[in-house]
Order: structure tokens, then sequence, then C-alpha cells
């Protein structure tokens, strides 16, 4: 049973309403059989019959009576086993003859059941939302539940039947210029390459929204990362696959909470972006590190490589946003909004500063607690 | 080509990525003795000799299966249990080459004892590449039971 004396301005004024319309039922019921007349209710009536100036039991039968009246169907329960146990106790100021006492003990119990009732109909009324409440978010889990199905059908259609032309674009235009490749001047393979060079752009994008989509809809298993041994497991990993040359400059972590898999894709796409975008010709310098917050912790990446304008860095996290053109750096804009959507999912925030040739730092925060 | 010698058995629903398959192969001539069947239900009557099939020698079993996974009729997966399941096939080492990298298709597919499991690179050079390794491999580098 919920024991929650919280009272807020509302419940107070329904309590006030159900005590006083408790009271006013009572005492007319009191009033009328006290003053019009004995009206033989049922067996007790014969004790009433002989000590009239009690408040009559009536007036509790009509306590229970309201309250079930108050749309509070359970609420009887109680009540009525508090009821009886006055009643009882009533009966035994009576029989070993305290008048008095039974008089004010009665007045005195009359009020104290009218607030309890006041205070339990308002209790299981608050239950009674509640286990709606529960009921409706079930529905919605599981309506979301159903639409998360649904988007994994579609991310794998996407992922599976999109490829496959994909697929044949690119291999039978090379097909053409290899067996027709005697029968093609510099312009037909220049088109032609053309043709192939956009077949690959398409297949990365659907790379893209695919490991976007998987960001969105995959459970997060939460457990405590170290962080500093991640970076340096990333970092390592990029460096096998990159020939550019590449520096790291990582202090010593704070650990945070996370799902690892995808804290580890926050940070291959923050460190690929900061090899991505150096000056051409210098080395990557990327520097990593951590600050303690108050329920959570801030990381950074830093690099010293072409920066970007500040004016656009609202554009920053956009879905497909760049803020070079292709030529210049390849990409499709979705690295940070990979970032974004996990860090989100987490609780964090992520923001960027940076200058024109001046480096770029991403900072995101995640939780150092459960 | 006599169909009781067959080497090479490509079960690949969509003709252009069959072409593609069977010209990176060719260049590594491995293509001599390949059947090219176009769904899992002609993939079933080809190995156990029946149907269209049925005047093949049983005995002559393939010695590398190219398998597709999103197939019409009967699905690679179900080809592959059913490979995996009969005595008489369950030694031919089963290559899943598809275009799906999902990790359910991946776990399933080894759940039913495949080989190798290769997904099919968009990009022509690298599709070309890895058909022709995994060829030769499996064809020349690979010891069978015997």
């Amino acid at each position: 049973m919920l024991v929650n004396f919280k009272i807020n301005l509302q419940e107070r004024g329904r309590i006030v309403a159900i005590v006083l319309t408790l009271v006013l039922f009572s005492f007319l019921t009191y009033y009328f059989q006290f003053h019009l007349g004995k009206i033989p209710i049922s067996s007790l009536s014969s004790l009433y019959l002989q000590n009239p100036s009690h408040p009559s039991y009536l007036s509790y039968i009509s306590i229970i009576l309201t309250s079930v009246w108050w749309k509070k169907k359970r609420i009887w329960f109680a009540p009525a086993f508090l009821t009886i146990l006055l009643i009882f106790i009533q009966l035994l100021f009576v029989t070993f003859g305290f008048k008095r006492y039974s008089d004010y003990f009665s007045l005195v119990m009359f009020i104290f059941v009218i607030v309890i009732v006041a205070f339990l109909g308002e209790r299981i009324e608050k239950v009674k939302s509640l286990s709606d409440l529960n009921e409706k978010l079930d529905k919605e889990k599981s309506k979301l539940e159903d639409a998360n199905k649904e988007l994994d059908a579609f991310a794998y259609s996407v992922s599976h039947d999109l490829r496959v032309p994909l697929r044949a674009i690119d291999g039978f235009s090379r097909i053409l210029i290899e067996d027709y490749e005697n029968k093609l001047d510099e312009e037909g393979k220049r088109l032609i390459n053309i043709v192939r060079g956009n077949t690959m752009k398409m297949g990365q994008l659907i790379d893209d929204i695919l490991q976007l989509s998987r960001v969105g809809r995959q459970e997060m298993r939460i457990s405590e990362i170290n962080m500093e041994a991640l970076v340096k497991n990333v970092y390592k990993e990029l460096k096998l696959s990159n020939n550019k040359n590449m520096q790291l400059k990582v202090e010593s972590l704070l650990p945070a909470y996370g799902d690892r898999i995808l804290i580890q894709q926050i940070l291959i796409n923050l460190l690929s972006n900061s090899i991505k975008f150096t000056k051409p010709g210098e080395t990557a310098v990327i520097e990593v590190g951590s600050k303690q917050g108050h329920d959570e912790n801030i990381y950074y990446v830093m690099d010293r490589g072409v920066g970007f304008n500040m004016e656009y860095v609202n554009k920053l996290f956009g879905l497909f946003q760049r803020l070079h053109s292709q030529e210049e750096f390849e990409g499709t804009g979705v690295g940070l909004s990979i970032v974004q959507r996990i860090i989100k999912r987490h609780g964090g925030r992520v923001w960027g500063e940076g200058k024109v040739d001046g480096g770029a730092t991403i900072y995101f925060t995640l939780p150092n607690e459960l | 080509m006599d169909l009781d010698e067959i080497e090479i058995l490509l079960v690949e629903d969509n003709p252009t990525d069959a072409e593609l398959t069977i010209r990176a192969l060719k260049k590594k001539n491995l293509t001599n003795n390949l059947v090219w069947v176009k769904d899992g239900a002609e993939a079933l009557e080809f190995l156990y000799a029946t149907g269209s099939y049925s005047k093949r020698n049983i005995e002559g079993i393939p010695k590398l299966i190219l398998l597709d996974l999103r197939m019409p009729k009967v699905d690679g997966l179900e080809v592959l249990q059913i490979i995996k399941k009969d005595e008489r096939t369950k030694k031919i080492p089963v290559v899943i080459l598809t275009s799906s990298k999902e990790d359910k298709d991946i776990v399933e597919s080894y759940k039913l004892g495949v080989n190798s499991y290769v997904s099919k690179p968009v990009e022509f050079d690298e599709f070309t590449e890895a058909v022709s390794t995994l060829g030769l491999y499996w064809m020349l580098l690979n010891k069978p039971p015997e």
C-alpha cells in the first residue's frame, strides 16, 4: 500500500470535498434518526433504541455508503473493518457503563473515521490511476517494439536488396571498359568511370544509413568502460588501416558508463575525422582528454587539422551535412550524426569548437555512475 | 559438360551476380566444370538427382558449393541445413556468398555448419578479388576429405 503523504493542492481540495460530503451526509442521517424517530434498520437498531444519544450506527453505515458512491469501489473494505471495530468498542463501553466516555469516544472516532476514509479514498484512487498509467505504458511499449521490428526489416531490405543492382552497375561498367577497350576512347572511359564513381558513393551512403539506423535500434548493454584503453585500441586499429602519419596524445582518461560497442563507434568516428581532416602532408596529431563533471564526465577529441568555420557550428552534427566539398575531403557527412545519436541515447551532450586551419575539438559527456 | 563430374555448384538467383561470379572464376580457370542453378529447389534437385536432374549420377558430388542466401522457393539457409544433415553431402565445402552482412545471417549460417561466409563486395575489383581468392583456396589450396 502506498504510504506517500505528500499532498499537493489538488489533492487537498479533493480530500476536503470528500470530508465535507461525508460529514454532511453523516450528520444528516444522524439528525434524521435522532430527531425524527427511530428507524429500525437492522438488529443494530435495538441497541440504538437503548442509547439514542450516541451518534447512530446509521452514521457509520452512511460513511461506508458515501465512500462507495464516491467512485472508490474498493474503499468499503478498510472503513467497514474500522467501523465494525469501533461499534464493538462502543458496545464494550456501553456494556461496562462508561456512558460519558463512550459518548466522547464516539464523537472522536466519528471524526477520525471520516478523515481516514478521505485519505484512504485518495490513496486508492492514486494507486488505480498509476496502474492505469502502467497499462498505457505497456501498450505504448509494445507499439514501439512493433515499430522497431518494422525498421529492422526495412534496414535489412536496404542492406541486401539495394546492394545487388549497385554491384551490377559497377561490375558491368568495368566489364564494358575491359572487353571493349579498343572500341572506347578516353572520353568514353571517363564517362564510364563517372558511373562507377557514383555507384561507390551510393554504396557508401547505404552503409552509412544502415549504420545510423543500427545505432538507433540496437539494445544497449551498459557497463563500466575503461576509456583510455578503448581509445588506444581504436587508435591502433586506425593506424593499421591508414597510411597517414599520425600521433596520439592521451592522458589518463576517466572511466565512464555506457554501451561499449557504441562508445567504441564514437571514438572510431571522432578519431577517423581527426585523421581525415589533417592539413595535407602534415602528421595528424590527436589529443584525447577528460574532465570530471557533477554526475558526468566530459571528454574531448582535439586535432590540429583544417578545422571548420564556427559560423557553421550548428550544421556540424546535421545528417549528411558537410562543411567541406567532396574534392577537399571525402565523406558522406554521417559520422558526427552517428556520434550525436549515440551520445543522446546515453543521455549526454555533444558539441564542437573549431577554427579554420586551426584544428577542431569535439566534446561529449558520458555518465560516470549508473 | 558432364553433369556427373561437376566441380563447382553455383546457387545464385540473380543473373548479373551469377555472371560476375562466373567471370571472376573464369579468370582463374575454375569454370570448366561449373553448374549454375537459379534457386534452392533446383540446387537440391541437382545434388540429390531428383526432378529435372534425375538422370544424374548421385555419387558425383561437386567439390564446392557457392550458395546465395535470399532466394525464391527454397532459401539458402534451408538448402544449407539439408546439405549438412545428409550423410551423402555433408562433407562438401559450402561457401555462402551473399549481399547480406547481417549478424543474424552469419550466426545462423555457422550454426548450420557452413564452411565459410563471404559478403559480396559492391565494388567490382574487390568482388573479383574476393571470388577468385575463395575459388582458388577451396579448389586448390584446401584439401578435401577423400
